[in-house]
């Protein structure tokens, strides 16, 4: 087995400086990754373990390749300097990860908890729009698992890692992977991975962040004593079945086994669970039919957050926005609150108390979830009045009951019950009341 | 207020368990056991690392001896989290026909194999450094009929030169899955190295991208591949894998 490299241990990097180990942080299958010192500054090093990478030198160039084009959102720990190549092996350098990201296996472990749904959520949110970048950067990942993540429990905050197997379109590192993430062709061994087949990933990994089950591991897969390779191959390879595979209940999850599925699974508003019934169906497992975008999936996430607000019981659950909902936590109705219509029923945002408004809500051209613009609050004289305050730079029009237009500029504050529509610069947000 | 995910559980895992087939006869006695205790002992923290990590299965271990007849130290697998490695004397005869029984016994979803969750094949790691001692020949043949003993990862190490490579290789399946170790330091660093690989690689979702279009992996190659790509980049001194060569030209390695 490997040897470690001690503390203070040079290692020359390709831009001249070096990285000085300061001690070991971890150990996978591919390498090691320690916490090193350049100029001053602390670091990671991954350093793969001799004869741990097929075509070393395509792998290295590869890494140059991604160091030079950098990250495509901040979302992703990096590679940013490459080793040169020394003792038979090589590396590359990247931010340290946080303390407050932990991994996402830990999650399907039960040692930590999203604190809240919105957390959750934000996590989904957050991977999705990653993967979109470094799609829309003519990448795909290619080995997507549950080791490729770090969250943060409280907010939703993700780090994308092993980015080392990032590649251009079109090309293959001879990365592998494990069958329980990879799509049924490269499973079955059809197809080398590319950005189709991180898309069914994609869903997987969605899938397990929510209801921490696996979407393809149901009663037909439980009931069988060993888990072969041979029924690996058929299960996530030739014959995959989708445990809520609405046309076929084959593999539904057992209680007392999933018992995660069984519970998170219903709370989740039924526009989500068609996601999901869509992207695992069977046609879209076995390529008939196309797989759910990137795209797809961020829009069901902004939408799906759009609608998460706090029951007077302190947790948060989801409103509907199409009528009446019942509180996740303790099962109380919940009246449809007011509903702001943006673009046209692309989105609809709860206005309740704490609920933030996103430029993609006010901009027809954006698809921004993270630039907040606006805010509902309690008038803290009278708890019942609720407003929304413009938190941006963008003057708003607000269109009275009466017909009227006001205008709220930053920092004001228009009363929901006297609001109409509020005029933006490119779009008209119309509030939907309950009947 | 806590949020609903609170209430979630630790996914469903399957489990792994790994064996130790011990072998406990009165040439073990000395040197070879006790770094065969310590070696066991050292490595079991590791296991449970892998185990407590991992999201596709949890890893138990059995431990079954052999000498005069042969006795499970574990009454049922246990998870590496509670096992502790009690050492093992070496005293008596080589009775592996014994040890094929006991095994064949419980490798069975009515005894050992019966987790509500499913197994992945158990990865069977023997240690031995002689030969049987009794009729061995139709407990192995029963064994190896059985489906869980032939989906396993298979590993034997052989400690010495008297240890019967055959019968190993019988076992095994596979000549390349018996490695001879010729030094203590080479049984320490095998008995790591074979515990750790074999865990990982039984204890995971198959590996994918290899062989032909809709053709399964195995397993006990893949062990195999990463044992002999191991020896061959990290040269451990007093190893012999199958055909290879012995890595170590220090005389007085040779003394087992």
């Amino acid at each position: 087995m490997a040897e470690y490299y001690p503390k203070g241990y040079k290692i020359p990097l390709a831009n001249g400086s070096y990285a000085e180990i300061i001690q070991k942080l971890g150990e996978g299958g591919q390498g090691v990754v320690y916490r090193v010192a350049i100029g001053g500054k602390e670091y990671a090093l991954k350093w793969y373990h001799k004869g741990a990478v097929q075509n070393p030198k395509k792998f290295y160039q590869n890494l140059e390749n991604n160091v030079n084009k950098g990250a495509p959102t901040k979302a992703f720990l990096w590679p940013l300097y490459l080793t040169q190549p020394v003792d038979g092996s090589f590396g590359y350098i990247m931010e340290l990860r946080p303390k407050n990201y932990r991994e996402f296996s830990d999650f399907l472990l039960a040692k930590v908890h999203f604190q809240s749904l919105s957390s959750a959520v934000n996590a989904a949110l957050n991977i999705t729009n990653g993967f979109r970048e470094l799609h829309r950067n003519g990448f795909s990942y290619q080995d997507l698992n549950d080791g490729n993540f770090f969250i943060d429990p409280t907010n939703g905050d993700v780090l994308i890692c092993d980015n080392d197997n990032v590649a251009p379109y079109g090309e293959s590192l001879g990365i592998a992977g494990k069958a329980r993430y990879m799509a049924p062709e490269v499973v079955r061994n059809l197809k080398r991975p590319d950005v189709m087949t991180d898309r069914f990933s994609l869903a997987v990994v969605l899938f397990r962040l929510l209801f921490l089950d696996h979407p393809l591991e149901g009663k037909r897969v439980v009931e069988a004593p060993c888990l072969t390779e041979e029924l690996e191959l058929k299960y996530y390879g030739k014959d995959p079945i989708f445990i809520y595979d609405p046309t076929d209940d084959s593999n539904r999850p057992v209680r007392g086994v999933h018992s995660n599925a069984i519970k998170f699974w219903p709370l989740y508003p039924q526009f989500i669970q068609n996601k999901f019934i869509t992207a695992l169906s069977k046609d879209a497992m076995t390529g008939k039919t196309t797989r759910m975008t990137d795209n797809d999936w961020q829009l069901a996430f902004t939408r799906l957050r759009d609608t998460i607000i706090t029951c007077p019981c302190g947790s948060e659950t989801f409103i509907n926005v199409a009528g009446d909902a019942n509180c996740v936590n303790c099962g109380k109705k919940i009246p449809k609150p007011p509903v702001l219509n943006c673009h046209n029923h692309k989105y609809g945002l709860a206005l309740f108390p704490g609920v933030k408004m996103y430029r993609c809500h006010i901009d027809k051209d954006s698809d921004d979830f993270t630039q907040v613009i606006g805010e509902v609050e309690r008038n803290p004289k009278n708890p019942a009045m609720w407003g929304l305050r413009n938190v941006s730079d963008i003057v708003w029009n607000v269109e009275t009951l009466d017909g009227t237009l006001k205008p709220i500029a930053k920092g004001q504050i228009a009363p929901i019950t006297a609001i109409k529509a509020i005029h933006f610069p490119n779009s008209i947000g119309i509030i939907e009341y309950s009947k | 207020m806590a949020g609903i995910y609170e209430n979630a559980v630790k996914v469903a895992r399957r489990t792994m368990t790994l064996f130790f087939l011990v072998d406990t006869s009165g040439s073990m006695d000395g040197s070879k056991i006790g770094t065969l205790n310590s070696a066991v002992e050292e490595v079991i923290p590791e296991i449970y690392k892998l185990s407590s990590d991992n999201a596709d299965a949890a890893i138990k271990i059995a431990v079954l001896e052999f000498s005069n007849g042969a006795r499970w130290i574990t009454p049922a697998p246990m998870d590496a989290a509670d096992f502790r490695w009690n050492h093992l004397n070496a005293d008596g005869l080589t009775d592996f026909g014994e040890m094929c029984k006991m095994l064949n016994e419980k490798l069975s979803r009515k005894a050992f194999m019966s987790d509500v969750a499913g197994s992945f094949a158990p990865a069977i790691f023997l240690l031995s450094d002689g030969e049987p001692t009794d009729e061995y020949q139709k407990e192995l043949g029963r064994l190896k009929e059985n489906n869980w003993f032939k989906k396993a990862i298979k590993v034997a190490v052989a400690i010495g030169d008297d240890a019967n490579k055959d019968v190993l290789a019988e076992f095994t399946g596979n000549k390349e899955a018996v490695i001879t170790v010729h030094t203590p330091e080479a049984l320490t660093k095998m008995i790591r190295f074979v515990s750790v690989t074999a865990s990982q690689i039984g204890s995971k979702s198959s590996g994918v991208g290899k062989g032909g279009v809709d053709q399964a992996t195995n397993k006990q190659n893949d062990t195999i591949e990463a044992i002999k790509t191991t020896v061959a980049e990290d040269p451990v001194g007093g190893v012999e894998i199958a055909n290879t060569p012995v890595s170590s030209e220090n005389q007085e390695d040779w003394d087992w």
